[in-house]
């Protein structure tokens, strides 16, 4: 069994949520950190998070943004921790592929063309 | 919620160890649980909204009115963001009598999270116990502000009643008795062979776990987060030489304790006010002016804060509130409950986060 009685539909109050004054901050700066528009990311994330996690989202990512960084400026451009420790919006195993194709992609080629299609991939994985 | 299990067991929002309604799913594999699920919505007030626009005279009491159990806290954060936006001074008698007052309403809400604690492990005794200690605590608070929930006691510029003598001689021996009893409840919780079964080593949450979901107050400091405590950045607090208590197991036991903890700790910081209470006026006065700010304090649960934008007239044009439960409620979900060994201990984990959902949901 799977389902649950008396299931509600919670995607009004997790938009609510995601539309006050602070949390809006918050989105738009994930949002802009991606590159895809608030729109998205707010659907992406009432689909994907809980109210807690929707409600813990600006401690989250202003946390993220102290304590995100292991040295690497790869990982850390990417947003590697940032996007699957902090704001879980990337599988960890999907994000750990991402960051050690764009790290080796670096070291063979031009680091902003590398970074650049890390990013792109990192977007399709919080879209998809 | 991606279902990865055949059995989920929800709980709530109706549930006898919840306080107030929530309701948490949990997939389970077994009696293990894999992950949980927090459900909110049942009580939403919607108060920043209706905050917006009003006078301050007016959004200070709304403001004690986001929590029924730290209501004092509100209204201090509150008042002192309003004075940090508009440089008004408070006189050094009303600082230490701020002290007072909020220090009795975090040994209040303390002692009632621990009640919780044990009535959800099954020790009603030691949970009765506690209930009548801390009404002693909220008769003081009545005799300094005449109320016992919402005091609205701090205004702009200081406070609205002065502790006289004989009051301040009453609290005095009151706290002697709060402080037996609370020994005698300590030793109880310390030492009993089945609250440590239910206690010890569950709902273990690592201090870097703490970090990353930026839990705050007692339930970051039981998991070893240092500099956790924003009384150690108040200036009052730091007059009276405050320092921050902590634990490092991170697991119920440790959360319980460090709130007992606090409470002795507390009683001492009230002493030394009424020790070294300065003389003078309780109000400075200061007219409210336009500007904004965010300012944050400690709450018994954590770092409760107030993003606050006035105009020339003291209007708030916008509020943000953010509560400790927030962050506590969060992690406790996402890391504390994770593969508990039973449901069982789901709820007594909850419960001893000290989870807040009416300041949750505002």
């Amino acid at each position: 069994m799977t389902g649950y009685l008396y299931e509600k539909d919670l995607r009004q109050m997790k938009f609510t949520i995601l539309t006050s004054t602070r949390h809006d901050e918050a989105v738009r700066a994930i949002a802009g950190r991606l590159g895809i528009s608030d729109a998205k990311l707010r659907m992406v994330l009432i689909r994907r998070f809980d109210m807690s996690l929707l409600e813990n989202l600006e401690s989250r990512w202003a946390m993220g943004q102290q304590h995100a960084d292991n040295g690497d400026p790869v990982t850390k451009e990417l947003g590697c921790e940032l996007f699957t420790r902090f704001v879980p919006l990337v599988d960890p195993g999907v994000m750990q592929s991402i960051c050690s194709e764009t790290r080796a992609m670096s070291e063979n080629g031009p680091q902003e063309e590398a970074l650049a299609r890390g990013k792109a991939r990192i977007r399709e994985a919080v879209l998809s | 919620m991606k279902k990865t299990v055949d059995v989920s067991i929800p709980l709530g929002p109706v549930h006898p160890c919840w306080k107030e309604p929530v309701r948490l799913k949990c997939e389970t594999a077994g009696e293990r649980v894999i992950r949980a699920e927090v459900e909110l919505g049942y009580m939403k007030k919607g108060i920043e909204r209706i905050m917006r626009g009003r006078p301050w005279q007016e959004v200070m009491f709304l403001a004690e009115r986001v929590c029924g159990i730290c209501s004092v806290v509100h209204n201090m954060v509150f008042i002192e963001a309003m004075e940090e936006i508009s440089a008004i001074a408070v006189p050094p008698r009303a600082a230490y009598l701020r002290v007072i007052v909020n220090e009795l309403d975090r040994m209040a809400s303390h002692i009632l999270a621990n009640f919780s604690y044990c009535y959800t492990i099954e020790h009603e005794t030691l949970a009765m116990y506690l209930l009548n200690t801390r009404e002693i605590v909220l008769d003081n608070l009545e005799r300094i502000t005449g109320s016992r929930i919402n005091t609205a006691y701090m205004i702009p510029g200081g406070v609205r009643f002065d502790l006289l003598p004989e009051d301040a001689a009453a609290m005095l021996a009151d706290l002697v008795k709060v402080e037996d009893e609370m020994k005698r409840h300590v030793r109880i919780f310390e030492t009993g062979p089945l609250i440590a079964l239910r206690s010890k080593g569950i709902g273990v949450m690592s201090r870097e776990e703490a970090i990353r979901s930026h839990t705050v107050g007692p339930t970051a400091r039981a998991s070893g987060v240092e500099e956790s405590d924003l009384r150690l950045r108040h200036p009052t607090y730091r007059e009276l030489g405050f320092t921050q208590i902590t634990r490092t197991e991170g697991d119920n036991f440790a959360r319980v304790m460090l709130r007992f903890d606090e409470v002795f700790q507390s009683i001492d910081l009230i002493r030394k006010c009424v020790e070294t209470l300065p003389e003078g006026p309780i109000r400075g006065g200061g007219l409210c002016k336009a500007g904004e700010t965010s300012y944050a304090g400690e709450a018994p649960r954590g770092e409760l804060t107030y993003t606050i934008k006035t105009d020339d007239f003291g209007r708030v044009l916008d509020i943000a509130i953010r509560t400790p439960s927030i962050m506590n409620i969060e992690a406790c979900a996402h890391s504390m409950i994770v593969d508990a060994a039973s449901i069982a201990d789901v709820t007594s984990t909850f419960i001893s986060s000290d989870p807040c959902i009416a300041c949750n949901e505002r």
